[in-house]
């Protein structure tokens, strides 16, 4: 290694070897310039950092969350067009128990704010798929409004049960065979009813698997 | 590692070299969005764990030349070695003016290797040139970054006598 040489691997940017460095080590004029070369990099280090902006990363979120979801639909969409079936490159996710959970990932908070219903009304409005009295020996019910959901309007319910929190969309319009489906830490059970059918989703899979059980019962 | 973690761990360089791309905020932004989106659907054909990073960089790179193109903007040009516009000598800049009078020939190699960590090697791979061009590019870089820097202005400006 000889001066040339060090200057000129410098000068690209590379990090120094250890031939280098022992060149440095007996050669002034090379350690005043990688003095120089340090300094001038931790600048060029400073002013490629641009700032990030301010909620950037849960922007990030969203949108790769949103697109996921897009995305996972139009492939569950294109499978059962070319008749493949069961979705099996998806885990068998069903596309029902997706938007179930999509629901709760998306629309709950916007749900919630719409405002509840009377007790009463709601005991009325699902009487013939899923009575009040059986969704309350489960756990407290601690909202419980209507929601458009899958074309149809649904029932969305926040369950409080010993272990946590579970989501209920009750489905008078819709009957499907059951369906279940996992995403992004929440899963998704759909169980089929008399009339209708109801979704079960939450964040611990024992929990949802639980109350879909005590319901399908 | 899962995509998610990947996406996490990139995410701030993967924005400030779209960012020295394209040179505007919120088309960086765009780029990096879609870029990840892109890569959560290619990941599991990744069979290479280990490039993992410089696959995410590569898109990046692939997602701004797209948007240029969708939006009949031209690209600066990404190869070319024309030297830099370096203004007036008497004019000093600070390095972010510096970074920022640079074309993207050159400003496209440093983010790589600065931010992204690349090697010489790496990075030819990257922009499909020879190892020995990248050199000279970063070289060169560097060189016109010190003269837009280092003027009396700029001495004047940091207190230096």
């Amino acid at each position: 290694m000889n001066c040339l040489d060090y200057r000129r691997t410098l000068a690209a940017g590379e990090p120094e070897t250890a031939d280098m460095k022992a060149h440095r080590l007996q050669c002034a004029a090379c350690a005043a310039l990688f003095r120089e070369h340090a300094e001038f990099e931790r600048e060029l280090r400073e002013g490629l950092a641009v700032e990030i902006p301010s909620g950037f990363e849960q922007r990030l979120k969203t949108a790769v969350v949103h697109n996921r979801r897009r995305f996972l639909a139009a492939a569950a969409a294109t499978a059962a067009a070319a008749g493949i079936g069961a979705y099996a490159w998806l885990g068998r996710d069903g596309p029902l128990a997706m938007a179930c959970i999509g629901f709760v990932m998306k629309e709950e908070a916007k749900s919630i704010m719409m405002g509840a219903m009377p007790h009463a009304e709601a005991e009325t409005a699902l009487a013939t798929t899923l009575p009040l009295a059986r969704i309350e020996r489960i756990g407290r019910v601690k909202h419980i409004g209507p929601c458009p959901f899958n074309g149809a309007t649904a029932y969305h319910v926040v369950l409080s049960v010993p272990q946590g929190k579970v989501t209920l969309l009750v489905m008078p319009e819709t009957r499907v065979a059951g369906e279940q489906a996992g995403h992004d830490g929440m899963y998704a059970i759909v169980v089929a009813l008399r009339n209708g059918s109801v979704g079960v989703i939450g964040t611990d899979k024992a929990v949802v698997n639980s109350v879909a059980g005590a319901l399908r019962a | 590692m899962r995509f998610e973690d990947l996406a996490r761990q990139y995410a701030a360089d993967l924005y400030r070299y779209a960012f020295w791309l394209a040179r505007d905020r919120s088309q960086a932004e765009d780029i990096v969005q879609e870029a990840l989106l892109r890569g959560w659907r290619a990941f599991p054909r990744l069979r290479e764990q280990g490039a993992a990073k410089r696959w995410l960089f590569s898109i990046v790179r692939n997602e701004y030349l797209r948007a240029a193109e969708a939006g009949s903007r031209q690209p600066e040009s990404l190869e070319g070695l024309d030297p830099p516009d370096e203004r007036s000598p008497e004019l000093g800049l600070e390095m972010r003016e510096a970074l920022a009078a640079l074309p993207a020939s050159y400003a496209e190699p440093l983010a790589l290797q600065v931010l992204g960590g690349f090697s010489c090697a790496e990075i030819a791979a990257l922009l499909g040139t020879t190892e020995g061009a990248t050199t000279t590019r970063l070289t060169r870089a560097r060189q016109a970054l010190k003269r837009l820097v280092a003027s009396p202005g700029t001495r004047e400006r940091k207190g230096e006598r």
